[in-house]
């Protein structure tokens, strides 16, 4: 090698390193060439895809660099590689800070976006209080007929809308109603609605605007000017249809009490930890005795032995680099929504993970008693029962319990991609803008979370 | 009669531990195999009840070839052979009383030993031999609140629960307070003497080999380099087992 090197060429090493790694490569230096190599070939299109073409002048460097460093070689010579690793690692980050689009104005400039959802949180929807509604309406029909339906009269007691004008029909568009209302709830905010003759309902929109209204001290609704439309787009052309025009009011009575959202919320995350709780059973009965087949010290006796312990851990290591979530929604194809769909995800990914950390407690006991055990004339089974499992008892429990802590926070958002429990709960309702029912779910997530890390760290406290 | 016989071990790394050695041990002798560390020591005791399997040679005991058992006809041979051991290797986080009790598993069915039940009478098997090592209150301790003179004594009434013919010994007092080195090797003189067990044990130390062994065996590189009786052992041989440089020390 030493006699070898005193051959080579600085000159051609360097003319060689124009394609990069290759004088590198010619003086031996494998690594050093290959990595330089794929360096350089990777930082280019890299810098073509996503970067400022300003930085092809660190890729330049690099490249200069790996020249002179190919001449030094041939000379006997090992440059220190803090420039081209740093070189590299600008490019890389400056890309790197493009590609995942960090942008810290907005996210200081944006700070009150989140508003609501703070707000929110600080008002989760656990109490609520009844409500109660008033009503009153006006049939009137859109487009016109030959025959327009009469004028009703107004009821005799309770609320009522009447019509101003004459007319109880109008043209799209064209004709508008006015109306106003008596006997309301007075000085109380209400909003008017439309409902066709299935009693689907809209609210009555002018303008991209609702409609909406304040009652007087009489309890009345000052005149208003509601456009004729149809509110369904389907309906438009189809001929004349009768519509009510509603008025309604609401407001809350009687005692704050804990909300439907509240028995939701606790109903599903009973479900949440019943779902850690099923996972994590099954991945304690299945990942024990598996445990011993992926531990070397108790497989290594012979090659059958010793291709089980291969096989073995091959599986798991398959099983435990897919995460819980995908593994959930592989589940949620397979058995359907649903929190079983949940339990076994978890269990899947927990007998990897589990039967990993299981099957290095196994290797790592003391193989003193062992050989202690079988000098008596124990067989394996014996040897087992007396040398190795009390040895792992207090590790086994650690890793129980450790992993017991995570399925539960798991099977909190397993529900995300269908998987039962909380977490379903919780995606709907964000991606319904209802985030004080999104607030009650948080909350529901950190108390329990927070009271069954407390529970295993006692656990873990008594029993090791 | 144990019979060693052109004994070698080549482990896998290609040391080689032992290199053909041969000797006999008579019904009943007290044999020390002496030796540095390294010399063979461990391995030729171990070779005996196959914890490692020797490469070549043949062992055989009371006419039966040890090196050819397999299974079934092994754990029978070993469980009339006790061991113990430098480190005790007791299991720490059991009690004493089940430890002693693992030396009866040669003897009892697999499913009741692992459910952790034994006969009314290995119970009482194991609280007299606890009795005789001195240290039956011990019984309900785990075994790592002992001390190492106590775990030690744990060790050979797990060992004697097998109803020895043979007792290995690999080094059992080299991790003990010299003080206490006698109080242990006086129990194997005791099983040797009046029980009739033959042991064969390991040790250091040359005034412990005087005291205890009726015959010896020096070991060096794996090889026998001495066999006789200990007085035997002159300044020149103990040089040949311990080297050029070996000072001959003494223990109270």
């Amino acid at each position: 090698m030493e006699k070898n090197k005193q051959h080579r060429s600085p000159v051609l090493s360097a003319l060689l390193s124009a394609l990069p790694g290759m004088g590198q490569l010619y003086n031996g230096s494998t690594v050093r060439g290959v990595v330089l190599f794929v360096c350089i070939a990777l930082l280019v299109p890299l810098v073509i895809w996503k970067g400022n073409y300003a930085l092809f002048v660190a890729v330049l460097l690099v490249w200069l660099w790996n020249i002179y460093d190919a001449y030094s070689l041939a000379q006997g010579r090992r440059l220190p590689v803090l420039i081209p690793v740093l070189a590299i690692a600008f490019v890389v980050y400056f890309v790197g800070w493009g590609v995942t689009k960090i942008n810290l104005q907005r996210l200081i400039e944006d700070v009150g976006d989140i508003r609501p959802l703070v707000t929110s949180l600080l008002k989760p929807a656990v109490l609520a209080r009844d409500t109660e509604t008033q009503v009153g309406r006006v049939s009137v029909q859109i487009p016109c007929s030959e025959e327009p339906p009469p004028k009703e009269d107004p009821p005799a007691e309770g609320p009522y809308l009447r019509l101003v004008t004459q007319s109880t029909c109008g043209d799209p568009l064209e004709d508008s109603f006015v109306v106003e209302g008596h006997g309301f709830w007075p000085s109380s905010f209400g909003s008017m609605w439309w409902v066709d003759e299935i009693s689907m309902e809209w609210r009555v929109r002018q303008q991209g605007r609702y409609i909406t209204f304040n009652t007087d001290e009489q309890g009345k609704i000052p005149p208003m000017n509601i456009i004729a439309t149809e509110p369904m787009p389907e309906a438009r052309g189809k001929g004349p249809r009768p519509y009510h025009i509603e008025a309604r009011l609401e407001r809350e009575v009687g005692a704050p009490h804990l909300s439907d959202t509240f028995f939701l919320v606790v109903e599903k995350m009973t479900e949440t930890v019943f779902l850690a709780l099923m996972a994590t059973t099954f991945a304690i009965v299945i990942a024990a005795p598996i445990s011993f087949l992926a531990a070397r010290n108790m497989m290594g006796g012979n090659p059958a032995t010793l291709a089980v312990y291969y096989g073995v851990r091959s599986v798991l290591n398959i099983l435990r680099s897919i995460e819980p979530l995908i593994m959930a929604i592989i589940f949620v194809v397979w058995v359907g929504l649903g929190p079983f769909a949940g339990v076994l995800a978890l269990a899947v990914h927990s007998i990897a993970a589990l039967g990993k950390l299981y099957s290095e407690a196994v290797e790592s006991i003391d193989p003193r008693p062992i050989e202690a055990v079988l000098a008596t004339g124990a067989n394996r089974w014996q040897m087992i029962a007396y040398a190795v499992i009390p040895q792992i008892v207090p590790p086994y429990l650690a890793f129980t319990i450790y992993r017991w802590d995570i399925n539960v926070r798991m099977s909190t958002i397993i529900g995300f991609v269908g998987g039962g429990g909380i977490g379903f709960l919780l995606q709907q309702w964000i991606r319904l803008l209802m985030y004080r029912e999104a607030g009650a779910a948080v909350w529901a997530i950190a108390i329990v979370v927070a009271i069954m890390d407390y529970v295993s760290a006692r656990v873990r406290e008594e029993v090791i | 009669m144990l019979r060693i016989d052109s004994l070698t071990k080549v482990y896998d790394d290609g040391t080689v531990a032992l290199k053909d050695v041969t000797f006999d041990v008579q019904d009943g002798e007290f044999l020390v195999v002496l030796g540095l560390s390294g010399a063979g020591k461990s391995t030729l005791l171990r070779c005996i009840n196959r914890l490692i399997e020797p490469t070549e040679g043949t062992i055989t005991w009371n006419g039966i070839d040890v090196t050819a058992a397999d299974g079934a006809q092994l754990r029978k041979i070993r469980r009339k052979i006790g061991m113990i051991f430098q480190a005790f290797n007791l299991v720490e986080r059991s009690s004493v009383l089940t430890n002693v009790l693992s030396g009866r598993l040669g003897y009892s069915p697999t499913l009741t030993s692992i459910l952790g039940r034994f006969p009314q009478q290995d119970l009482q098997l194991a609280m007299r031999n606890l009795e005789r090592v001195g240290i039956g209150p011990l019984a309900q301790k785990r075994a790592d609140e002992l001390s190492g003179g106590q775990r030690q004594r744990v060790g050979i009434a797990r060992a004697l629960m097998q109803e020895p013919e043979l007792m290995l010994a690999d080094e059992p007092v080299a991790s003990l307070d010299p003080v206490l080195a006698h109080s242990i090797l006086r129990y194997l003189e005791q099983l040797n003497r009046e029980d009739g067990i033959t042991v064969i044990c390991s040790l250091h130390y040359m005034d412990l080999v005087r005291r205890y062994a009726t015959r010896v065996v020096g070991l060096k590189d794996g090889r026998v380099v001495f066999q006789g009786i200990a007085d035997e052992i002159t300044d020149e041989r103990f040089k040949e087992i311990y080297g050029q440089e070996a000072e001959r020390l003494s223990v109270a």
